[in-house]
């Protein structure tokens, strides 16, 4: 009987163990197995500064990309979370609609606007802002451009359930004690919206430090650690130094989802310390 | 003079409308894919000067684009119905079954969501080769399968916590025994949630192309995988005339998906 | 008493005799349900009463199959059924907030156990009308639970629980999310429905009053234990300790201090802790560590109350008209004690104010000991 709950498991075991757990630990092992002593490879990926470039540049672009999503997504969320009945779907609808297209065909649709014969340069040309072209697919800009364009509704969806999540009467009780509504969302409604901030923030955070297909096709000259991971390993046959930056990859996700753990914890402690100076 | 409330409330028009622009321009690049699709020159311009459907017929003509979506709908199909049952046993583990060990599985069972695909990939290619699988379709749909998990897992543990374990313990008070509880109480409650999960699974997979980059040979190339391709060689109006017609498929997959469970709702 | 004689009149039809033998739960280092021997007989309308967390629903739950007990026996017609799982157990179970499926229509979730076990469709499409028609539900028959009252819903899954004949029938508080209105209507509903059906029933709430006016017998639990098990009337009448009194109805309790006799059913003297003397009749042993305890309507207010063997003068602190009762406390003259009284609203009574000095009273069997 109690042996049986455990048949459960054995689905997800079947595709997990060796296809998920038996792949890091493949990573692991061939991480260590360079010509040079077992740490070499990590050793290059610290020191090595063609490889620090674009660990900064992987690092730089989520960061931004990550800032961006949060600038455009936060009202977006903030007046959707007010929106109700048919406006709010219609709302929601529209959001995710480019969602659903494909990365690749996202990507194709920047390059598109943001190529040298562009609608993006014709019309800063054409209003007479600049002379000459931007060559946004080169500078990184474009890259950023497309990635925060992908990444909005990931920040969007966990913003919009914590905001929904709150009392409607919260912020109605700081204006009867007088609080107009710019007061009232920095005293109430974004305090509270920090944890569903946070959540989004990781989120785009992590998947914009593992993307791919975006910089492989507006990156230009900006590399990022996922196409140098590719290239050693496709191109170049150096699956340890491959294997070494996969790990370093794997490590920084995970450090980035236990400060988000942390936090949470952290804010529950308070929150119940509070609760409990209340009781 | 005007007072502070109408200058709160054209503050707030002032927010209505940035965020309308915002979902109205998050259009604008989709839009372009197709507006661009339907012109007769050979290289990209905008705007389109001229309406034709040329680069239609050849993206029909094209033998590549067919095999390459019919591979994609093969794998995604494959690999969607494996998670989702994998999903859906261990979600009632995790929600229901009370079995120990719950949060390390389902941290298990989320983490290919977030883990970066080249991680996977990068590991994943010397299992496929030494298990005999590189470059066949079963390598691409296993990979899938995992990547797509954390999906019906989610929706399905959210499904199952919506309601109490009293539903399928009533049932069972009413003399049915587990399988049958599954059957006629807890599959039809969690139905839609299954649908969704499955659904975001497929999605996953088609829009997958990092795995499918390692483990696929030319004859199991996705349909991701081909539109990198060629976009990495040039930029031509067929790739835009092929990206509309998944645009408009997908498009009409994914309201099916989101009207089917309401219109079962409804009756 | 006219109500047990019923139920035992129609023993067998589908009733059995429930029998627990030293069931327990025990949690890591809490027991929610310590060794508990109970006899329910068939046909018997059983309630456990008891604060929330006393261990009645996990009492409930080991019944049911739902949760394994740590050690002991359920015997249900002679036969133990601890070792089954749930749906060999041929219970019934009506649940706090009803469980019907929300998928299914009302016929289908009543017509859900007779599926289950492979009834053929026509004669599940007519017992299903007949169990409708029972509980006055036959137009609902093609309505989805969310389209139905919480009564009529509690009146479906009365139906549910019920068509295949189990062998017993569990109730979990099951009138907790119904207004008091409905609680009202729907205790006469389960009175009815138990009485025809002739089925030995298990229901456990938290109120008093619901538990008085259905059952044949309660068990008082507390703290996993069961306190004293009897009739309304005894519960109410002989509690056997003060917790008892206190969660069954109001009391006015004093701690003795000494007794002039052992409690032989003859009179004899009592000291209360605050030295009032008061005359009583007991069975029980009065002495330190035991109480005196007297129910409010035990009590005569008025010139009556000087004839009683107990006679006091009194100040009234605190007076209050409620419906159907007027409620008084009154501290009794030169001593520490505080009554509490309840007097029926005659035609011939006055309504005392605060402040008013009375007479107050009451005769020697009025008072019953408590062992603690």
């Amino acid at each position: 009987m109690r042996l049986r709950r455990f048949l459960l498991f054995v689905p997800a075991a079947l595709l997990l163990v060796p296809f998920f757990l038996a792949p890091l630990f493949v990573i692991g092992t061939e991480s260590f197995s360079g010509q040079q002593a077992p740490v070499g490879e990590y050793i290059k990926v610290v020191t090595d500064p063609g490889i620090r470039k674009v660990l900064y540049n992987t690092f730089f672009v989520a960061l931004v990309v990550t800032i961006c999503s949060l600038l455009i997504g936060y009202p977006v969320a903030y007046v959707l979370a007010r929106l109700k009945g048919k406006m709010a779907t219609i709302g929601l609808f529209l959001i995710f609609l480019p969602f659903w297209a494909s990365t690749v065909i996202r990507s194709f649709a920047w390059m598109i606007l943001l190529g040298r014969n562009g609608p993006v340069n014709s019309l800063l040309t054409g209003v007479g802002l600049i002379d000459d072209p931007i060559r946004f697919i080169d500078n990184g800009i474009g890259l950023m451009i497309a990635m925060t364009y992908i990444m909005v509704p990931f920040m969007v969806v966990p913003i919009l359930n914590g905001l929904r999540a709150i009392d409607a009467n919260l912020p109605r009780a700081a204006a009867v004690m007088g609080a107009n509504p710019w007061r009232q969302f920095l005293a109430v409604t974004l305090p509270l919206s920090m944890p569903s901030i946070a959540v989004g923030c990781t989120i785009v955070f992590v998947t914009a430090l593992g993307f791919f297909v975006t910089p492989s096709l507006l990156g230009g000259d900006r590399t990022v650690v996922s196409i140098l991971i590719s290239e050693q390993a496709n191109r170049l046959l150096n699956w340890p130094l491959a294997s070494a930056l996969a790990i370093v990859v794997l490590l920084l996700t995970i450090l980035v989802f236990a400060l988000l753990r942390l936090s949470q914890l952290a804010s529950r402690r308070r929150g119940k310390t509070q609760a409990g100076v209340l009781a | 003079m005007i007072g502070e409330k109408q200058l709160w409330s054209a503050w707030s028009r002032f927010l209505g409308s940035f965020v309308g622009a915002v979902l109205i321009g998050f259009l604008v690049p989709i839009l372009v894919v197709v507006a661009v699709s339907f012109q007769s020159k050979s290289y990209l311009s905008f705007p389109p000067t001229d309406f034709s459907i040329r680069w239609y017929e050849q993206f029909l003509g094209n033998d590549d684009y067919r095999n390459a979506i019919l591979n994609s709908i093969m794998i995604g199909g494959a690999a969607a119905a494996l998670a989702t049952i994998a999903g859906i046993c261990t979600a009632l583990a995790v929600v229901r079954a009370e079995v120990p060990a719950r949060t390390i599985v389902s941290i298990l069972s989320i983490a290919p969501a977030v883990l970066p695909q080249i991680v996977l990939a990068i590991g994943l290619f010397p299992i496929s080769v030494w298990l005999g699988l590189q470059g066949t379709l079963g390598a691409v749909i296993l990979a899938h399968a995992v990547v797509g998990l954390p999906f019906p897992f989610i929706t399905v543990c959210g499904a199952l916590s919506s309601y109490s374990n009293r539903m399928e313990i009533a049932s069972m008070t009413l003399g049915a025994n587990a399988f049958q509880t599954f059957r006629h109480i807890t599959f039809p409650m969690i139905r839609a949630a299954v649908i969704a999960g499955f659904i975001f699974a497929f999605a996953a997979s088609l829009d997958e192309l990092v795995l499918a980059l390692f483990l696929s040979s030319p004859s199991t190339r996705t349909l991701p995988l081909l539109l990198w391709e060629q976009l990495n060689f040039q930029v031509t109006p067929e790739i835009a005339a092929a990206a509309t017609v998944i645009l408009l498929v997908t498009s009409v997959l994914i309201v099916a998906a989101t009207l089917l469970p309401r219109l079962g709702k409804g009756d | 008493m006219a109500r047990s004689s019923q139920a035992t009149g129609q023993m067998g039809v589908g009733g059995a005799a429930v029998s627990i033998r030293n069931l327990s739960k025990r949690y890591n280092n809490y027991n929610a349900v310590v060794a508990t021997t109970i006899d329910i007989e068939s046909g018997d309308f059983f309630a456990i009463i008891g604060p929330s967390g006393s261990g009645k629903s996990t009492l409930l739950g080991m019944i049911a199959g739902y949760i394994d007990p740590t050690a002991g026996q359920i015997v249900i017609n002679g036969r133990d059924i601890v070792p089954e799982p749930i749906y060999r157990r041929n219970i019934g179970m009506v649940f706090q907030n009803y469980a019907l499926f929300p998928h299914l229509t009302v016929a289908q979730n009543v017509g859900y156990p007779l599926k289950i076990r492979g009834v053929s469709s026509a004669e599940i499409a007519k017992r299903v009308g007949e169990s409708l028609a029972m509980v006055r539900l036959d137009a609902f028959a093609s309505r989805m639970p969310s389209e139905l009252s919480g009564g009529q819903q509690q009146r479906v899954a009365l139906a549910r629980a019920s068509i295949y004949k189990p062998s017993i029938l569990l109730m979990d508080e099951p009138l907790g999310a119904l207004d008091k209105n409905l609680r009202d209507e729907m205790q006469e509903e389960i009175k009815r429905f138990q009485q025809e059906m002739g089925v030995t029933v298990v229901y456990v709430t938290h109120d008093q009053q619901e538990a008085a006016f259905l059952a044949d017998r309660i068990a008082i639990m507390r703290d996993g234990a069961m306190t004293q098990i009897g009739s309304p009337r005894q519960l109410y009448e002989q509690p056997n300790s003060r917790f008892v009194a206190e969660f069954l109805g109001e009391a006015s309790i004093f701690p003795v201090k000494s007794a002039s006799s052992k409690g032989d059913g003859q009179l004899q003297l009592i000291v209360l802790e605050d030295g009032t003397q008061v005359a009583i009749r007991s069975e029980l042993d009065a002495g330190p560590g035991s109480f005196a305890c007297i129910r409010p309507e035990r009590a005569t207010i008025g010139p009556k109350a000087r004839s009683l063997r107990n006679a006091y003068t009194g100040t009234v602190r605190e007076s209050l008209y409620t419906p159907g009762s007027i409620r008084y406390r009154v501290d009794l003259s030169g001593t520490g004690c505080s009554l509490k009284v309840r007097v029926l609203p005659q035609a011939a009574i006055d309504f005392l104010e605060t402040g008013s000095l009375v007479d107050i009273g009451w005769s020697d069997d009025d008072m019953t000991i408590l062992t603690e």
